[in-house]
């Protein structure tokens, strides 16, 4: 092997061995080699030992997947099994459907899912229409600082949600800028502008709050765009509302549909907006879940309300992750 | 590119800021505002006084702080870690097996943080883990709720990594182990850092499933925060959720900064 | 080190994208695998390199059967096109990289860095980072880094398309100096080049649509291909439809004088004629036509005649007073420039 060493220098080349002049010695090769001698010799067909060695390949890999999925059912899905055991488990003991139906007999509990279904697409619908309009402007209209405002959107995002509702306060709340603003022109006692505790208010919260989550990929999908194409279609005479519809749209339509679904979920799991209004009169099922285990330590009717959110963003997720997938995204 | 004339572009830019300024620089500055004021009543605050930040920097708001910066350490390195494990080996599986994984793994991102807190509570409030009243236990949830997203761009990350570097280090005779030091855990550390970042982001400002665990000595920044709101005190709040920002800021700008120097092209 | 593909078939998903290949690369010897995108060249490289697995058929090297064994096990030399220099890493470091993968010593890796550097020409580069330098410095690191772990078989996968055509001629000799200079390494070269492939080879082998078309020098290739697709993909070729005659062969009126290698009269063929074997002017062999295009080349006239239908092409030396289109011209050619191919079908033969 030494002789085929092809540098001309050749200072020692025994020393770093080529693999090939390694022989069938060292201990894998040679069980690699006994086991692909015996596939060709009678015990199976080459085709059957490709099968062996891949069928041995893909178990070693599992393998390797283990852990990180141990940690995940331990720390999370087991969990989540104990929550659904405890929601058929009343304090007065035994197993029964009891809890589930004194909840689903409340009236509260029925409100606050009301108010968390419809919150949730209304949110969903309002961060679409503005995220897209705001992005197309960053994107295809710039103006001097277009890239900032993208890099702020960025910094949007890592704050928390309820940053949005505490600065609302002071700009909505009985003695803020709105109102204050207000009294100062009018001269009357009081402002006009008390929906912050209402569900008008908790719905203006996330729709600024999640707003940023579509932008963000609708922004990585028009840096994708050709723009080109743009050019094309103004060449052939197209105007903006037409590029933008039949351009555009088309092209941000798997941006729209993954920033949507997941803001979909975020909002109907969403909580630190309604804990800060601090409204009574809003509750939604995240809000439900809080103040039936932590205030009123009923851990049982906690749990069938976490059941029965979890059904429903895990079915909405699930619902757009399978539609997706078939559209080819 | 898509609007010509001046004046169309100017009129599409007078309405952009009309919505952004409004709805998404003011809640900030506003927040900045009133961290500084003891009155708001008028169209600006009044009352100018930083006793707020002295407050926010220091007795129970330093230690909330720290806290917060802790547990957000060890839950971003912790998820990171996992996560990355989790996106590596599922990108060795058949198809079949990695979708089972992703999808395994995206769960977090679905179940409500607040059923989170409270699945976890249930579950280390009783042997054979009895975590209940520790740090721990907040710790353990910031960490299963920011796996997924380490997860998720680390396995985008992996799916845009080009297998020829990987090839051509397997045809200059490095094994598994060498390839993924060497190779592909280097080429993925621009991706690693910012999934780092995001991470610490998420455990500083969570507040669903830390309310409903946390212990009365590891009390992070965000329950802080709405303590004071709760009790009337939104001044005092903002000053501590300007402490909250700026740290979080902070951190992620010094994660950029061994971002940019660990990109290669 | 020899290369062997001993009836080597790889299937994607049912599909077969190298069917059976028998080919034996000899010591030291460069053979191109030429043929269009598609035709299995690059899975062949694949197949010995370790990142395809054959569905049938074994893969040597030398006397030993890789084809079970991971690429890293392997001990080839390889380059692709886009050469996958590890970013992050300096010149030297991807130099090092195969040497520490083999646990070198750190005295003998610096050597040896040294040396395939200096080799390339690469030496004054040596704490630069990839992205610093330019295609064909990259490229150069490439190779070095390939050579560094003095492997016995060099694999190139189209090492040059990603030049632009100034430096890739240059590159071209650059390759044929490392090879008299590494006599001992074989050269398995894969490209859609047929410069690339007549210029370094010492044989071709001919791939189309998963199969092995021909093999052979390129000498061989050129002068006598075996079939149509050989003679069109190696150099340019009139391909004119004859029947076989007694003495020759007859295109439409005209009676050819051409070695018909026993083939019976009455028989259809193709007749394939280099275009710049061929004459303008009277001549053995003459075909007459109307000159349907003409293109100044610089150095040569390409003359497109329609001779009874079927378009011939000629390359000739610049010419004074170049025919003009519609005219009349004589062409011919030598009979032993003219080789006779079985007609139409592809010729699976060897």
């Amino acid at each position: 092997m030494s002789a085929e060493s092809p540098l001309r220098t050749a200072p020692d080349p025994a020393r770093v061995p080529a693999p090939a002049g390694r022989g069938p010695a060292s201990g894998r090769e040679a069980v690699l080699a006994a086991a692909t001698d015996g596939g060709g010799a009678g015990a199976g067909t080459p085709a059957e030992a490709v099968r062996g060695r891949a069928a041995r390949a893909g178990a070693r890999r599992l393998l390797w997947a283990l852990p990180p999925v141990a940690l995940l059912a331990v720390f999370f899905l087991y969990p989540l099994v104990l929550v659904g055991r405890q929601s058929l488990q009343p304090d007065t003991g035994g197993t029964s459907l009891r809890p589930y139906a004194d909840v689903f007999a409340s009236a509260g509990f029925r409100e606050a899912l009301w108010t968390t279904v419809w919150l949730a697409p209304a949110a969903t619908a309002g961060c679409l229409v503005l995220g897209f309009l705001l992005a197309l402007v960053i994107a295809f209209v710039p103006f001097p600082g277009a890239k900032a405002v993208a890099r702020f959107v960025d910094v949007f995002l890592s704050f928390p949600s309820f940053l949005v509702t505490l600065a609302l306060l002071f700009v909505y709340g009985q003695v803020g800028m709105a109102n204050g603003l207000w009294t100062d022109l009018t001269g009357a006692a009081e402002g006009p502008f008390r929906f912050l505790t209402t569900p008008w208010g908790v719905l203006l919260a996330e729709i600024t709050y999640f707003t940023p989550f579509v932008m963000r990929p609708l922004l990585a999908a028009f840096a994708q765009l050709d723009t080109a194409q743009l050019e094309a279609a103004s060449s052939l005479g197209a105007r903006a509302p037409r590029i933008v519809r039949r351009i555009i749209l088309p092209e941000a339509l798997p941006a729209l549909a993954a920033g949507g679904s997941l803001v979909l979920v975020l909002c109907l799991n969403e909580f630190g907006i309604v804990l800060f209004t601090g409204a009574k009169g809003v509750t939604t099922l995240p809000m439900l879940i809080y103040s039936k285990a932590i205030l009123e330590s009923d851990y049982p009717g906690a749990c069938v309300v976490a059941v029965v959110n979890v059904l429903l963003s895990v079915g909405l997720y699930g619902l757009y992750r399978v539609v997706s997938r078939r559209a080819g995204a | 590119m898509l609007v010509h004339s001046r004046k169309a572009k100017w009129a599409v830019w007078v309405l952009f800021l009309v919505l952004f300024v409004p709805l998404f620089a003011l809640p900030l500055l506003v927040v900045l505002g009133a961290s500084l004021a003891t009155h708001w009543s008028g169209v600006l605050p009044s009352g100018p006084t930083i006793d707020h930040y002295r407050a926010a920097t220091r007795g129970e708001a330093l230690q909330a702080l720290t806290t917060s910066l802790l547990t957000a350490l060890a839950a971003s390195l912790l998820a990171l870690a996992v996560g990355t494990w989790a996106a590596l080996a599922a990108a060795a599986l058949k198809k079949s097996h990695r979708r089972v994984m992703d999808a395994l793994f995206v769960l977090p991102v679905a179940v409500p943080s607040v059923v989170v807190g409270l699945s976890v509570l249930v579950a280390f409030s009783q042997p054979p883990l009895l975590l209940n009243g520790t740090r721990w236990i907040v710790i353990l949830a910031h960490t299963v709720l920011v796996t997924a997203f380490a997860h998720q761009s680390v396995s985008a990350a992996i799916v845009r990594l080009d297998p020829a570097y990987e090839q051509a280090a397997a045809s200059l005779g490095a094994g598994p182990a060498r390839v993924l030091w060497r190779v592909r855990l280097p080429l993925l550390l621009p991706s690693l850092t910012a999934a780092a970042g995001l991470c610490f982001a998420l455990s500083m400002g969570e507040l669903s499933a830390t309310m409903m665990l946390y212990p009365p000595d590891w009390t992070p920044l965000p329950v802080l925060i709405h303590a004071a709101t709760d009790r009337g005190a939104l001044f005092a709040g903002s000053a501590v959720a300007v402490v909250l920002m700026a740290a979080t800021l902070l951190v992620l700008f010094a994660v950029s900064r061994v971002r940019t120097r660990a990109s290669y092209r | 080190m020899s290369i062997r593909f001993d009836s080597v078939t790889v299937a994607y998903d049912g599909n077969v994208v190298l069917d059976s290949l028998d080919l034996t690369v000899a010591p030291g010897e460069v053979m191109a695998l030429l043929g269009p995108s598609g035709s299995g060249k690059t899975t062949a490289l694949r197949a010995v390199a370790g990142f395809v697995r054959p569905a049938s058929g074994r893969v040597l090297l030398g006397e030993r059967d890789v084809t079970d064994l991971p690429p890293h096990r392997r001990g080839i030399g390889m380059v692709v096109q886009q050469y996958a220099l590890f970013p992050h890493m300096r010149v030297e470091d991807n130099v090092a990289f195969g040497l520490k993968a083999r646990r070198a010593t750190r005295a003998e890796i610096r050597q040896r860095v040294a040396d395939a550097l200096e080799m390339t020409g690469m030496a004054a580069y040596a704490r630069r980072y990839p992205r610093e330098l330019s295609g064909g410095q990259q490229q150069r690191v490439a190779i070095a880094r390939a050579l560094a772990v003095r492997p016995a078989v060099l694999l190139l996968d189209e090492p040059l398309s990603a030049l632009d055509a100034r430096l890739r001629s240059g590159m071209l000799g650059e390759l044929a100096r490392l090879h008299r200079e590494l006599p001992e390494v074989s050269i398995l070269y894969v490209t859609h080049d047929q410069i690339e492939a007549l210029t370094l080879a010492d044989r071709i082998a001919v791939m189309d649509k998963a199969r092995l078309r021909a093999c052979g020098t390129p000498r061989e290739l050129y002068r006598a291909p075996a079939d149509e697709f050989t003679a069109s993909f190696v150099g340019n070729a009139n391909l004119l439809p004859v029947t076989v005659t007694a003495g020759g062969a007859a295109l439409g009126s005209a009676e050819l004088q051409v070695d018909t290698a026993g083939a019976v009269a009455g028989a259809r063929a193709t007749l394939c004629v280099r275009p710049h074997l061929v004459g303008l002017g009277d001549g053995p062999n003459r075909l007459t036509g109307t000159v349907s295009e003409i293109q100044w080349r610089g150095s040569t006239h390409r003359l497109y005649v329609d001779v009874a239908g079927h378009p011939v092409m000629a390359d000739l030396r610049e010419l004074r007073n170049p025919p003009a289109h519609g005219d009349e011209v004589s062409l011919h050619f030598a009979p032993e420039d003219a080789v006779l191919l079985a007609a139409g079908v592809g010729g699976d033969e060897r």
